[in-house]
């Protein structure tokens, strides 16, 4: 994969993936009081002992790094919706299952930061590690059917950093075949034409997250 | 039809040759065995991880032919070729004795429903029945030619059948061992094949035993007679080589020479699916709680087949019958002897449930729950009858709903009074840790643990709160409190030698050792308590016993009945004592009492109402210091001094979902602070930890016409706010304390009050209740809302409707502008009827300047209305009005009650107040003396200080709506 082998032609870095992904909410049970915290994106809590509430991840990561909370993993991380997950993708070759946008960055912090909080952790972590190798193996074998009729590619359900991943290499594949196949279109490759169909590109994802 | 194929994984080796391999569910389905007869291992696979390379168990020297495991999945058994049968831990699969030899290989072995036999037979004559305790042999069965392939017990555990490979059926009866029926050849002969065994099961009521026909069919065979029932016979077109019933009884999985599965509908005696394999099925297993079916083949390749029975139909887990549901809790006992009288008391059953067309609900739970539900149960009812009480109202009530023996057994029972509790404390659960004390502050929990008991004292706020070592209890501590001073402990007497003895630990103290203890001869402490420097026990002489935090005895006081629960806050203590032996409606009789510890006084006392049939199971104190209690049926009630003292009922469980249950730790003005427990627990379990659930409190609201019962609920909720906050002032006023913040509580609420008012006057005016929305707005307690309601009113097109609340402001307007000039300093609330005994000029002038037009020129109510809404910017009719100089005259009154408004609700007032407090008297007599020429005056700088008075008379309005 381009993208892999050079990671600068990739739009966003991995870390920036995941700073991205950390605005993801999730449910925490404080062991502190606190007044709610008032903050630019949004109001957060009160917090109050054994009572759990929502506050994006970077939050929880904050808080579990100074022991004032656990973490409560999120619904899909438990091994038994992520096995059936898993099976699913084995099963059917050409779709996605619905996971969250950001479930690798998601799954990545939280069994960094929070492990006593997930049971089954290695469990957790070597499932997600094959979910990703299934998509991604399952994304490769969709783009090799790449052709100089293809006009664009449709993945539902494709996770960020997936997305992040594949995007520079079927940009410019879409790009050379388009180019090849109609050479009078376009006499010389513009950069803004590029721009344009990335961001035209980037649009529907987006979509895809809520 | 469906024809899409199973993925089937190898599990053993086959290396050519067909095997008879044999497949296993655990109890709880989280593990899959499988053996093989041409290898020598087990394999004990995950169901859910089939690609992680399964545990291993190698202890056989050669092939091994059957697996067994015990019905409580503690214990398996292997059959080899070897001739040993070995016995195994499971699931940890530690080898643990060879617990028997013959002299022949092995075919098939099996446990029977209470794990204490297990019966092993195969090419050996005899089959052995051995004792799984000591391993004995109990006795050996002979009477088949062929080796025997196929064993089942009789799921009452009266008979054994059996199944040769030349087709003959034998069934024994165990206790006596003799052979009841001899079927000869109704099985089909399988030969010298041993791939293929013959095998037969009993349904699992007991009531039909299945056997391969010879016919391609499975032939049904009564239970007692041995007579041919009926045979499910369909598209095998060769002989059955194996079958499984599903749990319940209602399908069977068959697996023929024909290498298909198919499933029956047993009662239909119709195939509803089937499977094609490219080997033959050898064997199959139901998942115990799932619908899906297990299967291997002669090749060691097995798999899971999920929904095996279309979603459409019945789970094949639904309806478990439940049999004898104590004895198979049994580890390995041997307990034949005490089977017999059960066995055929379930027997009857049986027969009943046969013929009935619905099933008891009993039934329907599931045997794994039922089980363990009742084996708790029956344990606590016996053994533990002291800690019992909180679970046992509702267990017994329980059980007589679903039960008619165990009710009628358990109604003499029933009529107890309640035991004494501690709230907050979960029962004794044996080798679990439990629950002594839990509430909003943290928790006190005990494990025993080799005749001591492990106290641990954790808060919850692990931030603030003190750290507490844990500690080894000697004594066996059942009771316990904690607040953030200290804990204190309490066990019950057991025998002469181990008194009662009461614990106090403050957290943090100055002097050294402040820990103290007090013992009690022939008395015993049933509850304890905590306050601010105060300890309570209450004892089985009825004696209530407060000691000081140092542990000064100061007082012994004589309760009126015996203790059920206590519960301290502050300096109070509330008690709640038996009133009388409870009604033969079993209803509770309870009292309660408050103390306040500090001042030595008793400031209430009543009856504590219960939900008819239940008992009391939580007790305390809200955050605000209200009483609460909560019942077994789920009702929260909250004390109120309103109507001399009352509980109201804010919180009902059945209103919510059916299968939690909520264990209350506490609750404050809005929430209930509760742990949700998935029915049937009743109590949540100390690990994991449990997180709080905050539920609303609502009012058991009857279903009105109106359609609006959240706003309903919202309007008595927030006028029960309201009284609770003016409840305070009063107090901290008439302690001489600072109420202002108070004042700001109370003024949101009133407002929030006024928002819902207004909202339900609007759903009144949509329902055409007239009558309530004026009743409405007669309770909204700010002006401002009233002209929002005539507003709401107009904009509906009500105009008879704002004529009406167009009087109601009048008619406040002329109240409240009477009082600041006579009353000024009236607390009380709608005293609207309280007129002044000297009615001054200047009161009458002030009326004037209040309402000037009215007496002037009467005007069409929509016209005066109008005016009104100028203050909102929205003078709409000012144009038709034919009297203009009147009509400028009130629009400059109502900007200047605009202007006071808006700057009360800057909440700049205060600052006014503070600057012109002392001079607010002068201003008020000169400015007074001025008022009536205000309305009426044109001049600029006449305005401008009416104005400047009424914004102070205003404000003093607006202080005094807050005060109240």
């Amino acid at each position: 994969m381009a993208g892999q082998s050079d990671p600068h032609i990739s739009l966003f870095s991995a870390q920036e993936v995941e700073f991205l992904g950390e605005d993801e909410m999730v449910e925490i049970v404080p062991n502190m009081r606190m007044d709610p915290l008032n903050l630019i994106c949004g109001d957060f809590g009160p917090f109050r002992p054994q009572i759990a509430t929502q506050v994006p991840l970077w939050l929880a990561v904050a808080l579990k790094k100074r022991g004032k909370c656990t973490i409560r993993p999120p619904e899909w991380m438990s091994v038994e919706k992520l096995t059936q997950v898993l099976e699913a993708e084995r099963n059917s070759l050409r779709e996605f299952q619905p996971l969250p946008f950001h479930y690798v960055e998601i799954a990545r912090l939280l069994s960094d930061h929070a492990r006593d909080d997930i049971p089954d952790v290695y469990m957790v972590r070597s499932l997600i590690e094959d979910i990703r190798n299934v998509r991604f193996h399952k994304v490769e074998t969709g783009l090799e059917t790449i052709h100089e009729r293809t006009h664009a590619v449709k993945l539902k359900n494709l996770s960020a950093m997936e997305a992040n991943i594949v995007r520079p290499f079927v940009v410019r594949a879409l790009q050379a075949f388009y180019k090849h196949d109609s050479p009078e279109m376009i006499p010389q490759p513009d950069t803004t034409a590029i721009r344009r169909r990335q961001a035209a590109d980037r649009g529907p994802k987006r979509d895809r997250r809520y | 039809m469906k024809s899409r194929s199973l993925k089937l994984r190898e599990a053993h080796k086959s290396s050519g040759a067909a095997s008879f391999c044999s497949i296993l569910w655990d109890l709880r389905a989280q593990h899959l065995l499988t053996s093989s007869s041409n290898d020598l291992s087990i394999c004990i696979h995950d169901p859910l991880l089939p690609s992680n390379s399964p545990q291993i168990l190698r202890h056989h020297r050669d092939g091994v032919t059957a697996l067994a495991l015990s019905p409580n999945s503690t214990c398996l058994a292997s059959g080899s070729i070897d001739h040993s049968v070995k016995l195994y831990k499971f699931p940890g699969g530690e080898f643990q004795t060879n617990v028997t030899r013959f002299t022949l290989p092995i075919r098939v072995i099996s446990f029977n429903r209470s794990g204490s036999i297990l019966a092993a037979a195969g090419d050996d004559e005899g089959i052995k029945l051995i004792n799984t305790i000591d391993g004995s042999i109990a006795r050996v069965l002979k009477g088949h030619k062929g080796s025997v392939t196929g064993l089942a017990f009789d799921p009452n555990g009266e008979y054994l059948a059996s199944v040769d490979s030349i087709g003959t059926v034998i069934q024994w009866e165990l206790h006596s061992g003799t052979a009841l029926h001899i079927l000869k050849g109704i099985a089909p002969d399988t030969g010298s094949d041993l791939s293929v065994l013959n095998v037969l099961s009993w349904s699992p009521d007991g009531e039909t035993l299945a056997v391969p026909g010879l016919r391609n069919d499975v032939v049904m065979y009564d239970r007692d007679t041995a007579e041919k029932l009926f045979s499910l016979r369909g598209d095998h077109v060769q002989p059955i080589c194996f079958l499984s019933w599903s749990p319940n009884g209602k399908y069977m999985a068959t697996a023929g020479l024909d290498r298909q599965i198919l499933i029956w509908d047993v009662d239909q005696r119709q195939d509803i699916d089937r499977q094609k394999f490219d080997d033959r099925i050898c064997c199959m297993a139901w998942k115990p709680n799932g619908n899906a079916l297990a299967v291997i083949d002669v090749m060691g390749k097995y798999g899971v087949w999920e929904s095996a029975v279309p979603s459409s139909m019945k789970s094949p887990t639904e309806d478990v019958p439940s049999l004898q549901s104590k004895n198979s809790n049994g580890l390995l006992l041997f307990d034949e002897d005490e089977q017999e009288p059960s066995a055929s008391g379930s027997l009857s059953d049986l027969g009943e449930d046969s013929h009935g067309e619905s099933e008891p609900p009993s039934r329907k739970r599931l045997r794994k729950q039922s089980t363990y539900d009742e084996d708790i149960n029956d344990d606590l009812l016996s053994s533990l009858p002291k800690v019992e009480s909180r679970k046992k109202a509702s267990h017994s009530h329980k059980e007589s709903l679903n039960n008619g023996n165990e009710g009628l057994k358990s109604t003499s029972a029933r009529l107890k009074m309640q035991e004494a509790f501690q709230p907050g404390a979960t029962p004794v659960q044996p080798g679990k840790r439990r629950f002594l004390c839990y509430n909003m502050l943290g928790s006190i929990t005990t494990i025993e643990h080799d005749g001591y008991s492990h106290i641990e004292i954790d808060f919850h706020d692990t931030g603030s709160g003190p750290r507490v070592p844990a500690m080894t209890d000697y004594f066996g501590f059942t009771m316990a409190s904690l607040n953030e001073h200290g804990s204190v402990f309490a066990n019950p007497c057991k025998g002469e030698k181990n008194m009662s003895t009461l614990m106090y630990r403050p957290f943090s103290t100055w002097a050294n050792n402040s820990e103290w203890s007090m013992r009690f001869e022939q008395e015993e402490v049933k509850v304890v308590a905590l306050g601010s420097a105060w300890v309570a026990a209450m004892t089985s002489l009825n004696f209530l016993r407060i000691f000081t935090d140092g542990g000064l005895q100061r007082y012994v006081i004589s309760l009126d009945g015996p203790v059920v629960t206590a519960s301290g806050f502050k300096d109070e203590l509330a008690v709640v004592t038996h009133a009388s032996h409870c009604l033969p409606s079993n209803d509770q009789m309870l009292e309660f009492r408050v103390f306040n510890i500090s001042n030595g006084t008793q400031p209430l006392k009543g009856h504590l109402p219960l939900t008819p049939g239940s008992c009391l199971t939580w007790f305390g104190f809200s955050e605000e210091g209200q009483l609460s209690s909560y019942d077994s049926k789920g009702v929260l009630r909250v004390f109120t001094n309103q109507f001399g003292g009352s509980w109201l009922p804010l919180f009902s469980a059945s209103k919510e979902k059916a299968e939690e249950n909520y264990w209350v730790a506490g609750l404050n003005m809005n929430k209930l602070f509760c742990i949700v427990c998935k029915s049937p627990d009743l109590f949540p379990p100390v690990m994991p930890k449990p997180v709080l659930t905050l539920l609303d409190l609502s009012f058991p609201l009857a279903t009105s016409d109106l359609g609006a019962e959240t706003l309903e609920n919202e309007f008595i909720l927030k006028n029960m706010h309201l009284l609770q906050i003016q409840q305070r002032i009063e107090e901290m006023a008439a302690a001489g304390l600072d109420t202002t913040s108070l004042d700001d509580e109370a003024f949101n609420v009133e407002t929030a009050l006024d928002r819902c008012i207004l909202r339900l006057i609007a759903s009144c005016c949509n329902g055409d209740k007239i009558v309530r929305a004026t009743e409405l707005v007669k309770l909204l307690s700010l002006e401002k809302s009233v002209k929002g309601a005539i507003k709401l009113v107009t904009a509906l097109k009500l105009p008879n409707l704002a004529e009406r609340f167009n009087s109601i402001l009048e008619e406040r307007l002329l109240n409240e502008t009477s009082r600041p000039a006579t009353l000024p300093l009236t607390s009380s609330n709608h005293d609207a009827c309280t007129t002044p005994d000297v009615v001054t000029s200047k009161f009458l002038t002030s009326i004037q300047s209040s309402k000037p037009s009215q007496p002037v020129i009467p005007l069409p109510s929509p016209q005066l209305s109008s005016p009104l809404f100028a203050k909102k910017g929205k003078l709409q009719e000012g144009a038709k009005v034919g009297n203009e100089k009147v009509e400028q005259r009130r629009t400059a009154i109502v900007e200047n009650i605009g202007k006071v408004k808006s700057l009360a609700e800057v909440k700049s007032i205060e600052d006014v107040m503070n600057q012109g407090e002392a001079s607010i008297g002068e201003i008020k007599n000169g400015a007074v003396n001025q008022r009536p020429s205000n309305p009426f005056a044109k001049s600029s700088s006449n305005q401008e200080k009416s104005s400047l008075f009424d914004a102070i008379k205003k404000m003093k309005k607006v202080d005094e709506t807050g005060k109240r």
